[in-house]
């Protein structure tokens, strides 16, 4: 970045552009909810299971972001790591009705969060208890001890509810994550 | 990529010193924000081309590539996309976890905005998936198989091509897409489409046919018509054309008629490959061929010269027509229409025209390659063969190039071309053999000296003045290698022995020989010295005009050495049959024939025309040569000795059952194997243990226990469509061929198998097939033969053991129904096209010969007439050198 665009970034005239890596177990709800983030995006009912990884680009908040959607599934979770390096933030999702599979998820963020690439890094987790709107599903509070948050002293995090579907808890969850962002690049 | 070509430009040694290390470093730019495309593009440049050089990357090195180059799905640059995608998919062979570009591939591929590359990411997205997530992908190829943009449909059709090997099942569930695709407007498109339908229903035949009849008109592309026209000819190839098969042929007579070269073209070959086929049904196709003689294309020239120069093969009157135009391509400026012209001209000219021919031919004969010249000289042979008046002229050509610079083979076929207008015209004897003795003062191929004293010992005693001759075999002793000088001693020899008055004279040049450095040249001059003293030897040992069948003396022998109980005593040569030296020059010219056939289909090949039929050369590998390395590699069946000869494939059942079986009969010496080529069509099922149980349903024979089942070489495993091949052999005794009738059953252990992912299940049970009844009959005991000159063959062998025998056929319903089944109850050759009939005839007399088991020569001819009351009337005349030979042909007819 060289000090021209900073200056620029700085007062407003670009957008500075941000990674963004989006991870959680599958059919969490992850695709779903960078959707109704992205502007670009109508919704039209197709999300299938992501195979891989996919990247979305849009600008939003006067900031240029790239959302690295990866999959949850069992077989590629090994394949996370390999965008730890240059994220600026994470988005972790947790399906809130999936009592059974936390203990999963848990193991997976401590794996993360102990990542030589991550373990250093100052940078913000927003987490996402997914589905409110299923019957049953688990408080904020649940989820937050289900995962063991309390434990998380080296990151900022911001755990909130939300409805993938329609879109109800994300923007509150989104603005505090831009906030951060916007605070430790700026 | 034009971004690169003008990198190539500007930096025009950025691919010099490329270094993997280096390059693997500069990756590391994919990981760097903002991405600089050029920059990016350039790197992937470089893997691609090291990639391309054969350089080796390591599994972890590619993965490592692999996941930067993913980063660059951040970047919208058009072009360093479809860079990203052309690496992807070169390093989807060695880099781990590719599949992981799955989502970000479907996404482009399914973007709405009419991004370029969508094409290249369908191509990229099939490369990477493996046939367990094809399912998962499904849906997406679907669409994009009838998508309204033709790049992107073609890329899912072709790569839907490529996809169907890997899973059958889930590409043919796209047959509607692909239907509703062929009917698209863009070409190539509708190209792709109609070879990925085909694909589907190859192996049923039915709607093949269907299928062709459904798209002969209404299709806009020329490559899709050209693709029918093939398949149309697959199916013709396979098929009695009397059949089904009727209607194709009228396809392609209106294909004849199509604005379009191209479909023209190929419509002409095709029917000009016809089996079968008869002039009425050639008169359209050599027609439109006709008019492309006069094409100002070249490559049109080209192709019409060579399908009729091919043509003239088998049906020279066919072409007589063309004449006038295939003469002014004499002097067309490409040499290679040129020497097709010529030849073509000289297997169907008439005497008149020749010396015309060999002048221009003389004219250009230095401007062609040796291959082409190949060419020429095969054609005088066989003109030489035809107008034997015009002898005189063509061994002035043949010596004239034989002067001229040129390789062995070209060198060799002027010398054998020589060797067989000597053999078929006695007359001109003399005059060859003084270019010949010329040739060998100065020839650099030991292999063609030696012949050629071979020839001049053997028949140049009987030449008016043989004592010419002497003064240039002596010179080869003195001045040759040892090689040489053996065989000229030979030669010398021979002239002593045939004529007395010569004989003190030549002994006096063999005592010499008696002091060569080489012991060979000695040996065999002190062993002529001993013999020339006594008439009896003589007659005995070099003017014996009868030989061993070689075949056969080869494999006794062979066994002989291989059987340690035979060793114990003597090798018996009373046991090898005595053939006359002519019949052993028949299966000479067999050899040579074939030979020369090959030569002619790979000069074609090499010719620097385009060449439309990439065929020619698997055309020209002889099955049976095929059949005997297969079987020379399984150490039972190597143990048999030398296969005498392959029947073709009999179908055993439906070409659409579940399982696919045909049969093909070796028979050997003293062996019959059953080759059983079984193919599974159940992609849910294995089959295992699998073997072939035959037994002897019919027969009228009492001997028949003396065919005896010596052992099965089962198939251990048959997967779904990949054909394995299981062989039965039964002993017989030499002189024993029976006709039986087989009744066959597939045995085997049948277990269940997932299609998607291969996993067989642990249980299975026992489980059987009935075949079709396999007959073996006296015409798979017989091998082709070729001969030039019937007349002379027939009269060589004479009548002494000649058997006579007359038949009603009332089954068969035509002269060609006749002619065809008597060539298969006898499996012998037919000789100067006598096989062909014209379509009115009512009498015919079809022409053969070949090569009895143990390499005993047989030769027929039957006398045919028709009426529509009776049926047809044969009339069977066989001859051969044994009786019993006779005896058996005549009797085949059934
Ligand atoms: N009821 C309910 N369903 C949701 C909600 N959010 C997502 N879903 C559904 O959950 C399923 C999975 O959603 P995805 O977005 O594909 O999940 P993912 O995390 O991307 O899954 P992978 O790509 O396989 O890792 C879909 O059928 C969504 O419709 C929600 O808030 N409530
Ligand atoms: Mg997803």
């Amino acid at each position: 970045m060289g000090r021209f665009s900073d200056f620029l970034i700085a007062l407003g005239f670009m957008k500075k552009k941000v990674n963004i890596l989006c991870v959680g177990l599958d059919n969490s709800g992850k695709t779903t909810i960078i959707n109704s983030l992205n502007p670009n995006k109508v919704d039209n009912g197709m999300i299938v299971p992501t195979i891989g990884f996919s990247i979305e680009t849009f600008s939003k908040s006067k900031l240029n972001l790239t959302v690295i959607d990866m999959s949850g599934q069992g077989r590629y979770r090994d394949l996370w790591e390999h965008y730890y390096v240059d994220v600026d933030a994470v988005i972790f999702v947790v399906d809130s009705s999936d009592k059974i599979r936390t203990c999963v998820a848990k193991d997976e963020l401590e794996q993360m969060l102990n990542h030589k690439d991550l373990k250093k890094r100052k940078i913000p987790i927003l987490f996402f208890a997914n589905k409110n709107d299923i019957e049953d599903s688990m408080s904020v509070a649940d989820c937050s001890n289900a995962l063991g948050l309390n434990n998380v002293k080296t990151k900022n995090w911001y755990i909130c509810s939300c409805n993938g579907l329609t879109g109800d808890g994300i923007l509150t969850g989104f603005n505090w994550l831009i906030g951060i962002i916007k605070k430790i690049l700026i | 990529m034009m971004m690169q070509k003008k990198d190539e430009d500007t930096d025009g040694d950025m691919f010099q010193r490329i270094d993997k290390s280096t390059v693997l470093q500069e990756a590391r730019a994919f990981n760097e924000y903002p991405i600089n495309p050029k920059k990016c593009q350039q790197i992937l440049t470089k893997i691609l081309y090291l990639l391309a050089h054969s350089e080796v990357f390591a599994t972890a090195e590619a993965t490592e590539t692999f996941f930067s180059i993913t980063k660059l799905f951040q970047s919208k640059d058009i072009p360093l996309r479809q860079m990203v995608y052309l690496t992807i998919k070169e390093l989807s062979t060695i880099a781990e976890d590719v599949i992981m570009v799955t989502s970000s591939l479907v996404k482009d591929i399914n973007s709405t905005s009419e991004t370029i590359y969508r094409a290249n990411a369908i191509r990229a997205l099939c490369k990477i998936t493996d046939s367990s997530m094809l399912q998962s992908i499904e849906r997406f190829l679907k669409q994009a198989i009838v998508d309204k943009n033709p790049s992107v449909a073609s890329a899912a059709l072709v790569s839907s091509h490529h996809l169907f090997n890997k899973n059958k099942e889930v590409v043919k569930r796209w047959i509607n897409e692909v239907q509703e695709a062929a009917n698209s407007r863009g070409l190539a498109t509708q190209y792709h489409a109609v070879g990925l339908m085909y694909l589907i229903k190859q192996h049923d035949r039915m709607a093949v046919i269907k299928m062709i009849q459904n798209y002969s008109s209404g299709l806009r592309s020329p490559y899709a018509y050209c693709m029918l026209v093939r398949y149309i000819a697959k199916i013709l190839d396979e098929e009695d054309i009397d059949g089904n098969a009727r209607g194709l042929y009228e396809i392609l007579e209106g294909f004849l008629r199509h604005k379009n070269d191209m479909i023209v073209y190929e419509a002409a070959r095709a029917i000009c490959n016809m089996k079968n086929v008869t002039s009425k049904e050639l008169y359209p196709a050599v027609s439109a061929l006709q008019l492309m003689l006069v094409n100002p294309k070249v490559s049109l020239r080209f192709a019409a010269i060579r399908t009729l120069n091919k043509l003239s093969l088998t049906h020279p009157q066919a072409i007589v027509s063309c004449n006038l135009d295939i003469e002014n391509l004499i002097t067309d400026s490409n040499r290679s229409i040129a020497t097709f012209a010529i030849t073509t001209l000289l297997k169907t000219g008439n005497e008149a025209s020749v010396d015309r021919l060999m002048k221009q031919i003389s004219g250009f004969m230095s401007e062609i390659a040796d291959e082409f010249k190949i060419i020429v000289v095969d054609a005088i042979r066989a003109l030489c063969l035809k107008f034997p008046q015009k002898q005189t002229m063509m061994l002035n050509f043949l010596a004239s190039i034989l002067r001229d610079e040129g390789g062995y083979e070209y060198k060799k076929a002027i010398v054998d071309a020589i060797f067989d207008i000597v053999q078929s015209i006695p007359e001109s004897r003399e005059f060859a053999f003084s270019y010949l003795c010329e040739f060998i003062e100065d020839c650099e191929f030991t292999k063609l000296s030696v012949r050629i004293l071979h020839l001049l010992g053997a028949e140049g005693p009987e030449v008016s003045q043989p004592s010419q001759y002497i003064r240039y075999i002596y010179n080869r002793i003195i001045l040759e290698n040892s090689t040489i000088r053996a065989a000229a001693t030979s030669a010398l020899a021979k002239f002593a022995i045939k004529i007395p008055e010569l004989r003190e004279r030549i002994k006096v040049l063999l005592t010499r020989c008696l002091e060569d450095v080489d012991d060979e040249v000695r040996d065999r001059a002190s062993l002529y010295l001993r013999i020339l003293d006594d008439e009896e030897l003589c007659k005995k040992y070099i003017v014996n005009e009868n030989t061993y069948s070689l075949n056969y003396l080869e494999s006794s022998l062979q066994e002989y050495l291989e059987d340690e109980a035979l060793r114990k005593t003597a090798f018996d040569i009373s046991k090898v049959p005595i053939i006359t030296k002519a019949q052993e020059k028949s299966e000479q010219l067999r050899i040579k024939t074939k030979t020369a056939g090959i030569l002619a289909s790979s000069a074609m090949n090499s010719a620097r025309e385009p060449s439309p039929k990439k065929s020619a050369m698997a055309e020209s590998i002889d099955p049976q040569q095929q059949y005997a390395m297969e079987m020379e590699a399984i150490p039972q069946l190597a143990a048999l000795g030398k296969l005498f000869t392959s029947s073709t494939l009999t179908p055993l059942t439906e070409l659409e059952t579940e399982y696919v079986v045909g049969c093909v009969k070796h028979i050997f010496q003293e062996a019959i194997v059953f080759q059983f080529n079984v193919r599974n069509t159940l992609n849910d099922s294995v089959l295992e243990n699998v073997s072939i149980v035959m037994d002897i349903a019919s027969q009228d024979d009492e001997n028949i226990d003396l065919l005896q089942p010596l052992y099965c070489i089962p198939c251990n495993q048959l997967l779904y469509d990949q054909p394995e091949k299981i062989y039965v052999v039964y002993k017989r005794p030499q002189q024993y061929t029976p006709s039986v009738t087989f009744s066959c059953l597939l045995k085997f252990i049948v277990k269940d198998c997932d299609p998607t992912t291969g996993e067989i299940d642990s249980e299975g049970f026992e489980d059987e097939y009935q075949l079709e009844d396999l007959e073996l009959s006296i015409g798979d005991y017989v091998a082709p033969a070729f001969i030039i000159n019937f007349q002379k063959a027939w009269d060589e062998i004479g009548d002494a053991n000649e058997v006579v025998e007359t038949y009603m056929l009332t089954a068969a319903t035509s002269l060609k129904k006749a002619i065809s089944s008597v060539i298969d109850m006898l499996g012998m050759t037919p000789c100067e096209n006598s096989d062909i009939v014209e379509d009115r005839a009512n009498t015919h007399a079809l022409l053969l010969t070949g090569t009895f088991v143990g390499g005993i020569p047989c030769i027929a001819r039957a006398r045919m007439i028709y009426e529509s009351s009776t049926g047809v009337t044969l009339e069977l005349t066989v001859r051969s050198p044994v009786r019993a030979v006779c005896e058996i042909l005549s009797n085949a007819i059934n």
